[in-house]
């Protein structure tokens, strides 16, 4: 067939025609695997390649802020549960916080160990779902359902500790709801030594995998410059190469004490602040917890659980303040105005996640669409807390 | 630097704009709402101060407050022995706000501004090309407290739909009574208290498996 003389069409034409692609609008989402949750990205392509990328919001939009308004102080927290629906326990730390540094409340020790050990088996059960399904995104199936079987273990302890399995409203304004249980250090301690283990076991099977780097290294490169501008704080700045953490650098609750590695991005694979400098740091950041965690579990004195001088209807002073926190996606802050009121004036709640998506429309375009979905997956955002 | 030393900077080159000290929980100056962008010019390039990180933009409803900061957190008084809401006659006068809260990762300091603006003219420039962002912030302070920023590249809504009327943070807002043609049940929690009795338990089904 080679000496067939091939008609184009288009030679009656003087000037032969150049090969033009149109912008294509394509929907990313509402429902979509890789958007983890509802979220809706219009992405124009040319081809493969990314033109602009603009998310589209609040399809989870609760009005939790208007709640606020209607609620006394306790009552909000169970709101805050459902920010961050993977680590509640991280939300409901940052709210007790932000509310106890305008009382002025002293909590009792018992509740500072307690808190701190969950919400760092809480850290670490939303960075497995967070490695998890930056996997499946990339393809790799298998390590989503060992991560999941990991996660299980920790939810126990959570059953047992608070109720509930997913949602705990464990915490509570001046201390925690309910006292740990009889053998809970015990529990935690064996949950800590599993998972040093699997930690390994998760770095044979996905970090160190020649696709999953191949996947990863040099993709949706964000560098430490355009975090400061949108925002982006948590694994996303400390991928960047940033050691930069709300735990040690503006110390809250009892973190002071225990002594833990901030890992931050080094490019080891390709770029500061690629795809997999953030994966790894989530991945390094379990192994400090667990490290938390022992310290945590050895200084854990008897004693009250709860605050015994605050009144069950709580007054905060008139003022505003805005406390943050680090939650497993990064820095939750509460802003908090009071009226001297038993109801809260105004709760803003900013939240990791708005601000990490954000820059998707910074560094989105340029980049093909199999990266985007990498980079999303590698921001690890939760709708519930973009859209409160 | 500390706080007041940043205050008196912010005085210094700013002026009359610069309007009061706020010295409570949270440290930081009270800025005429026009100069609000230069303030935070001066936040962020200033070399000793350097603020490169926006933390947090909020907008706030004042409505309610007095000068001392006592005031209603609704637009309710109180309630009746019967639970029924007394309403506040004052609602729908009070200022409109925003919150800036800085920080600074190079020398490990924060600072916060404030701006109040009158509620029939509430107009604030924006800070989204200092700090990019401050866009998303902002879009969200006009949705749900009707702030305009002025000078904003995409200022829309972002949480709720396009159409939705009003701005649900405004302490004067009422809620429609449908949308789209679904009937909204807008009651407020004080006007129904939680009662045992209505409260309709699953019962098993006859002759079922379950």
């Amino acid at each position: 067939m080679s000496d067939t003389t091939v008609t184009h069409g288009w030679e009656h034409q003087d000037k032969p025609r150049v090969q033009q692609s149109e912008l294509l609008e394509i929907n990313m989402g509402p429902q979509h695997p890789a958007t983890h949750g509802v979220l809706r990205l219009l992405v124009k392509t040319d081809g493969e390649i990314v033109q602009s990328v603009t998310p589209y919001l609040g399809y989870l939009h609760r009005c939790a802020e208007k709640i606020a308004e209607g609620c006394d102080w306790r009552q909000w927290m169970v709101y805050t549960d459902r920010f961050d629906y993977l680590a509640p326990m991280n939300m409901n730390f940052g709210y007790a916080v932000a509310v106890e540094n305008m009382l002025e409340v002293e909590v009792p020790e018992r509740a500072q160990y307690i808190r701190v050990i969950c919400a760092e088996l809480q850290r670490i059960a939303s960075h497995l779902i967070a490695i998890g399904t930056f996997g499946l995104d990339m393809g790799a199936w298998t390590p989503l359902l060992y991560c999941f079987r990991e996660r299980e273990e920790i939810l126990n302890i959570f059953e047992r500790l608070s109720g509930g399995r997913m949602l705990y409203n464990y915490f509570d304004i001046g201390g925690v709801r309910f006292d740990a249980y009889d053998d809970f250090a015990e529990e935690v301690l064996f949950m800590v030594h599993v998972m040093e283990q699997k930690i390994v076991e998760y770095n044979t099977l996905l970090t160190y995998n020649k696709i999953f780097i191949e996947r990863t290294a040099d993709v949706g490169v964000i560098d430490a410059e355009t975090c400061y501008a949108y925002g982006c704080t948590g694994p996303v700045l400390r991928g960047a190469g940033v050691p930069f953490d709300c735990r040690r650098d503006d110390p809250y609750s009892i973190y002071d004490r225990f002594e833990f590695e901030i890992p931050y991005g080094q490019g080891e694979q390709g770029t500061v602040g690629d795809c997999w400098d953030r994966y790894i740091v989530r991945m390094r950041e379990m192994s400090e917890s667990c490290r938390i965690i022992r310290q945590a579990v050895d200084g854990m004195p008897e004693g009250d659980f709860m605050s015994p001088d605050l009144k069950k209807l709580v007054k905060v002073p008139a003022g505003s303040l805005y406390t943050r926190t680090e939650s497993s996606k990064g820095e939750i802050g509460f802003h908090i105005i009071a009226d001297g009121g038993s109801k809260p004036f105004r709760n803003k709640v900013r939240s990791p996640s708005y601000s990490n998506l954000h820059v998707i429309e910074k560094v989105g375009p340029g980049m093909m669409i199999s990266d985007l979905v990498a980079t999303v997956g590698s921001l690890d955002i939760v709708l519930g807390e973009i859209d409160r | 630097m500390e706080p007041n030393a940043i205050h008196d900077l912010l005085c210094a080159k700013l002026g009359e704009a610069a309007l009061e000290y706020v010295d409570s929980y949270e440290k930081g100056t009270v800025i005429a709402a026009a100069k609000i962008a230069e303030a935070a010019t001066l936040l962020r390039d200033e070399p000793e101060l350097h603020f490169e990180q926006l933390m947090c933009l909020s907008g706030v409803d004042w409505d309610g407050h007095d000068a001392e900061g006592k005031g209603k957190s609704v637009a309710i008084l109180g309630y009746t022995e019967e639970g029924k809401p007394e309403l506040s006659d004052r609602v729908g006068d009070g200022d409109l706000g925003v919150f800036y809260a800085c920080y600074s990762h190079r020398h490990g300091h924060k600072y916060s501004l404030f701006v109040r603006v009158p509620r029939d003219a509430a107009e604030v420039p924006t800070v989204s090309h200092l700090w990019p962002t401050a866009a998303w912030h902002e879009r969200e302070a006009y949705d749900l407290v009707g702030i305009t920023f002025t000078g904003h590249p995409d200022l829309r809504r972002i949480l709720l739909e396009d159409g939705w009327e009003g701005h649900p943070l405004r302490k004067d807002y009422q809620m429609p009574a449908q949308w789209q043609g679904v009937p909204l049940e807008g009651r407020s929690y004080a006007a129904n208290p939680f009662n045992e009795a209505d409260v309709v338990l699953p019962t098993k089904p006859e002759g079922g498996q379950g």
